[in-house]
């Protein structure tokens, strides 16, 4: 069912074995193949980015009537000096690196239990697989009452003869709070990628590791993490592009409060492009945001990489 | 993997499960407006307001003119951006409702239209029932905005609560710091934290601006100087209304919890007025009735407290949310029909009590209304000692740095003297038009 | 059943994922006041309908449901034609400058919403012709709230294309050549030989391209302003004020919103879950 099986790496490299040049009109109607793919991306894919980049060299408000003025690097100076963008580059790091442990860790678990033979093993996958498919908008505002006073939550602690808290208003807590929440909705996903992964290791390695007399723990070590490689990079750097932009779920949760504990980076630009109408400015943060995002996801590749 | 039955028979499952919601759905939605029609954006979430407006008030209008109105209520956080992200787009709708605070900003950009000839042009009963409430809709003497009603905030409490706690209802406290002293008495504690606060002020984002302003006010000090280009909120007025707000919060002698919480747009019967966890509660009219509406039970046990003093006795309040029309219409005089038929007799009474707000006609004051609803007295008869946002062009922006001082504050995070310095900083070139 | 404790973990783990969806349905059936209870309890007492018609109604579900299935429709159906059409030239009928092209594409996958949210927003005000425009992009709304400008960023996904180039380079390059021998055009041959071997590759762009706008709520918080326009993301934020929800009808619309998707996930799980896993082994 699954491509994998047809058109796995190994596969991928096939060449014909007689090569020939393709003709002159063969090329031409690749080109028109590609052409609406090509010209679409151009324009709302390169040209945004590029729009985007000029945009962050200039004060532009949309209510103004007027263009968008060049300020040289202004805004990036500015938000070299701004608590409350700095702030925010803390709160999406902590962010990122709170949840995604978790995320991948605890599906990596799950993946290895729902990859047994097990009745019923079909329900319960796709249970475990449900928060994926759910509007992150439904599942925050369905978490949005488990943290509140009367929620579930508390009242958990209340049979546990503990005191109430109100999660979401407490700067202390209020980040935790939205990372769990962040984790539950990432398992499902992630364990499908991961149980995608453990069924394309080869039986015969485990066999050949059982002749060996490697115990359970030597097989996981030796034969399953190292055959999960390649999908453990895409899982930690789908995850790492994804997290850092979280935006529905703070906008629904916290608002970005208490004291701007849950302000991430992707939701102090909207407040600045649309609160405050600084086309200019959310774009110098949008920049930084992709420079960050890069920067994550190259050191995660990059250690993936050297652990081999 | 060919197409078999059993997926066409869940696509049909599918399908017919969105059509079928959709077919249930569109039996209430809203009309488009056509090209002679109109869009108008409210603002907002109470459910009785909602509900006589798009059912009630704009059918009628709709029929009385043989247009469609097409009416949106967006949440209050989310007007000003989806406003401004409008505008940008020039999708802006012909109408739209907002604070008076945000009248200045729109001013300056070039948004809003002038509404002074529309005025003068109607009968002079009408200008002066309303002259009242249109003063808080002008920027530097010019009519923008034409209030729908008026808003004010006191402090409602639970007289039950006080004659339990010894206190008299029938002599609440006056000043702030009787306020304090009887929320002392009517705090309840559990393992040192509050769970029945004795005063809880607003402390929402926004709100706690609108708190801020009522303690600054009954200090005598004002937010900004009197031209509105710096701020005035760093003096020893500003000091000692933050440290009033901010002592409510900290330490084994506070009287308030949930800092940062929203009551004002809680279901009335989850106001923590109604619920008992708090005894004296910062509220507007209209949350004081749907309280008292939600709660039988409890609608002869609620009083209301005269504007508290300090210095002298101030509250948040004066107009309340009003109309504009986008400069950018394309229907202006159906617009201006709009608006004039909101603020007609009727119309605005019947408005200013489903929404539990002060009406925007002075001789309302004495209708069947206003002197039905005894929770409505206290508001009307402190209209004089109410306190508005400053109509200055950054407003918007400037609050939002006070407000975010105010929170670190609130917090302990920052002594108060120190947090208004610090948005005072931050705010001034906003304000100088830098 | 050999391995009862993985049985029982399994069942605890799902038990537990699934609990906020327990509260979900049961909260969508209570009536207000047992919504705020000091103790919540896993049933309501007296379940109530309303949640569901205040939700339809008020919350203008079942026009932002036909909406995001229009939305929808159009950005699965345009990534499946495009998005494999490219692909596929990419990797079989390669043309000059193809090659870079391609890693262009590629690269753009790790930008950030954030970078092209201003830019697309205004661009697709400026799109001609459209909303009131001059042929010069000037002077309207372009396709500003509208629900073709609820489309635009995901029309073609770069990702989409990647997957497809990738799927079609481990077909054999000899399939085409008989075709070609046999004298059909390179449009039959696409269609005729490759496609119907690219049945998996056509589930798992439709999976991605479908995600792609179910998982979106910035673009249309920014791109829409009326209801008539809103998909179901937004309109189910809409219950919520200021922190505080409606729960009842906003579970209740959860509900609703879920009901579809889900039947086509229980009823197709398998495609589904390979179509969506699919990326995570190819890259």
């Amino acid at each position: 069912m699954s491509v994998a099986t047809q058109a796995g790496p190994a596969t991928a490299r096939s060449r014909p074995a007689v090569r020939r040049r393709p003709s002159r009109r063969r090329r031409l109607i690749g080109l028109a193949f590609a052409a609406p793919a090509i010209a679409y991306l151009a324009v709302f894919q390169m040209f945004p980015m590029l729009y985007g980049l000029y945009l962050s060299f200039t004060s532009y408000s949309p209510l103004d009537r007027g263009a968008p003025r060049f300020v040289g690097l202004g805004n990036y100076a500015a938000l070299a000096g701004s608590a409350e963008f700095l702030q925010s580059v803390g709160v999406t790091v902590q962010f990122v690196a709170e949840v995604l442990p978790f995320a991948v860790g605890i599906a990596l678990g799950l993946a290895l239990l729902a990859n047994r033979r097990v009745r019923g093993i079909g329900l319960w996958r796709a249970g475990l697989f449900l928060p994926r498919i759910v509007p992150l908008t439904a599942v925050s505002l369905v978490w949005l009452w488990l943290y509140s006073p009367d929620g579930w939550f508390n009242s958990l602690l209340a049979d546990a003869g503990l005191r109430p808290h109100t999660w979401l208003l407490d700067e202390d807590t209020a980040l935790h709070a939205v990372a769990v929440m962040r984790v539950w909705k990432a398992l499902g996903g992630n364990m499908v990628l991961f149980l995608a992964g453990l069924q394309a290791i080869p039986k015969t390695l485990y066999e050949a590791a059982a002749l060996d007399g490697a115990g359970a723990w030597a097989r996981f070590r030796h034969v399953t993490l190292p055959g999960l490689r390649p999908v453990m990079v895409y899982v930690i750097t789908v995850n790492i592009v994804y997290l850092a932009q979280s935006f529905a779920e703070i906008f629904i949760l916290t608002g970005g409060g208490p004291l701007g504990s849950t302000t991430t980076t992707n939701f102090l630009i909207y407040q600045q492009a649309f609160q405050n109408n600084q086309f200019g400015s959310a774009s110098a943060m949008a920049f930084v945001l992709f420079a960050l995002i890069f920067a994550f996801s190259f050191v995660a590749m990059r250690g993936m990489g050297r652990r081999s | 993997m060919p197409l078999t039955a059993r997926r066409h028979v869940t696509l049909a499952v599918a399908c017919a499960g969105v059509l079928l919601a959709t077919a249930c759905g569109t039996g209430g939605g809203s009309g488009t407006g056509g090209p002679g029609g109109l869009t108008v954006w409210f603002p907002g979430n109470s459910a009785p307001e909602i509900e006589l407006v798009t059912k009630t008030l704009v059918p009628e209008f709709e029929k009385a003119h043989n247009v469609e109105v097409e009416i949106t209520y967006v949440d209050w956080g989310q007007i000003s951006p989806k406003l401004n992200a409008a505008f940008a787009a020039g999708t802006a709708p012909d109408v739209f409702g907002h604070g008076p605070a945000a009248a200045a900003g729109f001013v300056q950009t070039g948004r809003i239209d002038k509404l002074d000839e529309r005025i003068a042009a109607l009968p002079a009963e009408d200008r002066e029932d309303l002259a009242a409430y249109l003063e808080g809709g002008k920027v530097a003497g010019v009519q923008y905005m034409i209030p729908l009603s008026g808003q004010g905030t006191l402090i409602a409490y639970r007289e039950d609560l006080l004659t339990a706690a010894g206190l008299d209802p029938a002599s609440p406290p006056r000043t702030w710091a009787e306020a304090y002293q009887a929320a002392q008495k009517l705090t309840v504690r559990e393992d040192g934290a509050v769970s029945r606060a004795g005063l809880l002020l607003q402390s929402a984002k926004t709100q706690r601006v609108q708190t801020f302003l009522t303690l600054l006010g009954s200090e005598g000090g004002s937010l900004l100087t009197g031209d509105g280009r710096k701020p005035a909120w760093n003096g020893p007025e500003g000091t000692r209304a933050l440290e009033y707000f901010a002592r409510l919060y900290q330490g084994d002698t506070a009287v308030s919890n949930q800092l940062g919480a929203d009551f004002a747009n809680q279901p009335a019967a989850q106001n923590p007025l109604a619920t008992g966890k708090a005894a004296m509660v910062m509220a507007t009219s209209g949350q004081v009735i749907q309280i008292a509406k939600a709660r039988p039970d409890l609608a002869d046990k609620i009083g209301v407290m005269p504007p508290l003093e300090a210095a002298t006795a101030k509250t948040f309040g004066g107009a309340g949310p009003g109309l504009f029309v986008n400069a950018d219409s394309a229907n202006k005089d159906l617009a201006w029909k709009f608006i004039e038929f909101m603020v007609s007799r009727p119309v605005s009474d019947r408005y200013a009590q489903a929404a539990g707000a002060l009406p925007v006609r002075a001789s309302a004051a004495t209708g069947a209304y206003a002197s039905e609803q005894p929770l409505l007295k206290p508001f009307v008869e402190a209209a004089p000692a109410y306190l508005g946002s400053p109509n200055v062009p950054a407003w918007v922006q400037v609050r939002d740095v006070l407000d975010k001082h105010i929170e670190q504050a609130l917090a302990g995070k920052v002594p108060a003297a120190e947090a208004l310095a610090a948005a005072a900083a931050e705010a001034g070139p906003l304000l100088a038009g830098e | 059943m050999r391995r009862p404790g993985a049985l029982v973990a399994l069942a605890t783990a799902t038990i537990l994922v699934l609990m906020p969806f327990w509260w979900m349905v049961s909260m969508a059936f209570k009536p207000e006041a047992e919504v705020f209870t000091q103790e919540p309890r896993l049933l309501p007492a007296q379940p109530t309908l309303g949640n569901f018609s205040v939700a339809l109604d008020d919350g203008n579900l079942g026009r932002a449901m036909l909406n995001f299935a229009i939305v929808a429709l159009i950005v699965v159906v345009a990534n499946c034609v495009f998005a494999l059409l490219a692909g596929y030239a990419f990797a079989k009928l390669p043309f000059p400058g193809g090659g870079a092209v391609f890693l262009a594409i590629v690269s753009t996958t790790m930008v950030p919403v954030a970078v092209t949210l201003i830019p697309l927003f205004l661009i697709t005000k400026g799109i001609p012709l459209a909303g009131g425009n001059d042929l010069l992009g000037q002077g309207g709304s372009g396709l500003l709230d509208t629900l073709a400008g609820l489309t635009l960023p995901h029309l073609i996904g770069p990702l989409n294309v990647f997957l497809a180039r990738q799927f079609f380079l481990g077909l054999a390059d000899e399939l085409g050549e008989a075709g070609r021998v046999d004298g059909a055009g390179e449009l039959t041959v696409f269609w005729r030989i490759y496609l119907p071997l690219a049945k998996p590759l056509v589930a798992t762009v439709a999976v991605f391209a479908f995600t792609a706008v179910w998982d979106d709520f910035l673009w249309p918080l920014v791109v829409t302003g009326s209801a008539e326009t809103q998909t179901v993301q937004l309109a189910l934020s809409r219950f919520l004020t200021g922190g505080n929800v409606a729960y009842g009808p906003a579970m209740a619309g959860s509900v609703l919103v879920i009901l579809p998707i889900l039947a086509v996930f229980l009823f197709n799980q398998r495609s589904f879950i390979a179509g969506l896993s699919e990326g995570g082994v190819k890259g």
